[in-house]
Formats: structure tokens, C-alpha cells, sequence
């Protein structure tokens, strides 16, 4: 899996840590790292709430261009 | 989402690594049984079962802690060295009572009491020990490891 640069560019865009994030959907701050970094595939659960989070759409953070 | 239990990505780390546990845990009772049959024994009865249940969950909390599954997403910053000391000292109290109480009780003849029975509750406990502080010094390095 490839790393998920828009989570982290839509993170830094809100000014938040790995660890802010973490705490706002109630997982671990190594959750988010390896969801980043393409370690992680999280579910459909677990990606709605990070969008909500960060106010984006699952297209604007998870939807891959091939 | 629950805080107090573990994410989901702890709960499908903490599934593999206990299936991959267990299958190792019978795949070194069955090879002990192996070499029982075969006339070679390596160590006597209870304490090879022991041996190998200490080591299979000693590996299982090692691989768990490693792998970031063992403590669920919280917000409060927990000291587990002192608690995890406290239930270790317990167990080995425990331990010692039940032992006693065993060799005193009219029910039982002290005679027949396993002569490793007290040996092995010590090690057992020393191996707990050793394991908890194992696995607390690889939170900490991971931790810092991991910072951002």
C-alpha cells in the first residue's frame, strides 16, 4: 500500500497532530502513523470519522488515483 | 468509539499474534511429547509444561507490547511499572500462602507434595517479573521511537 499523503497533508492543513487526530476518533496515535504511512487499510468506520475530523469528503483523503 | 478497550487495528494485530501464539504453544507441547516418547527427557514432568506454557506467553505479552496492542487508545497517561510490580509481588504471596497452607492442611500428606511444586511457583513468578519489565522497557523505547 502507498503512503497517504492526503491524510497528512489534510492534517497538517488543520494545524493537528497524529496525536490530536488519534484522540478525536478514539485510537491510537500509532494507528494514525500507520494508516499515513500505508501499513494500515482502516475501515469504512474509522475513515468517515477522520473525514469528519477534518472536515473532507472519503474522496478527498482515501479514494486512490490510478 | 469505546477508549477503553483496544482500536481496531490493536484488535487484528492482537487476533494474529494470539492464533500464531497458540499454534506454538501446541506445536512445542506436541514436540515435547515427541521426545517424551522417544525416551528423551529434557526436563521432568511438571516443569516442562512449565517451561513451555512461561515461554509461549512470555513470547505472546512480548509480541502484543512490540506490536502496540496490548494497552487501548487513552487519554489518561497511566504508571503501570508500580501496578504491574504490586500484582507481581501479590502473585508470588499468593503463591507462597497457597503452598503453606497445602503443607499444613490435615487433608493433605506433605510427603506427596510435588517436590518441584515450590521451586517452579518461584520461577513462574520470576518469569512474570522479568516479562513485565520487558515489555515495559519496549513501550518506553517504542514511544520514543515513534514520536513525531
Amino acid at each position: 500500500m502507498s503512503k497517504n499523503l492526503k491524510l497528512k497533508s489534510a492534517r497538517a492543513a488543520k494545524d493537528m497532530s497524529q496525536k490530536n487526530i488519534a484522540d478525536a476518533v478514539g485510537v491510537t496515535r500509532q494507528t494514525i502513523n500507520a494508516i499515513e504511512n500505508g501499513d494500515y487499510n482502516p475501515t469504512i468506520n474509522l475513515c468517515t470519522a477522520i473525514c469528519r475530523v477534518l472536515d473532507k469528503t472519503l474522496n478527498d483523503i482515501f479514494w486512490e488515483e490510478e | 468509539m469505546n477508549k477503553k478497550s483496544l482500536d481496531e487495528m490493536q484488535t487484528q494485530r492482537k487476533n494474529k499474534i494470539g492464533n500464531q501464539s497458540f499454534l506454538m504453544l501446541l506445536y512445542l507441547l506436541m514436540f515435547d511429547a515427541g521426545l517424551n516418547s522417544f525416551g528423551f527427557r529434557w526436563v521432568s514432568y511438571p516443569a516442562n509444561v512449565m517451561i513451555i506454557l512461561s515461554i509461549s506467553s512470555g513470547v505472546y505479552v512480548v509480541r502484543l507490547v512490540s506490536a502496540n496492542a496490548f494497552v487501548g487508545p487513552s487519554t489518561e497517561k497511566e504508571k503501570p511499572f508500580l501496578k504491574v510490580f504490586l500484582i507481581m509481588m501479590l502473585a508470588a504471596a499468593v503463591s507462597v500462602a497457597t503452598l503453606v497452607l497445602l503443607k499444613n492442611a490435615s487433608f493433605s500428606n506433605a510427603n506427596q507434595m510435588d517436590e518441584m511444586a515450590a521451586p517452579l511457583m518461584f520461577i513462574t513468578a520470576g518469569v512474570a517479573i522479568v516479562i513485565a519489565v520487558t515489555t515495559i522497557v519496549i513501550n518506553r523505547i517504542q514511544n520514543k521511537k515513534d514520536k513525531e
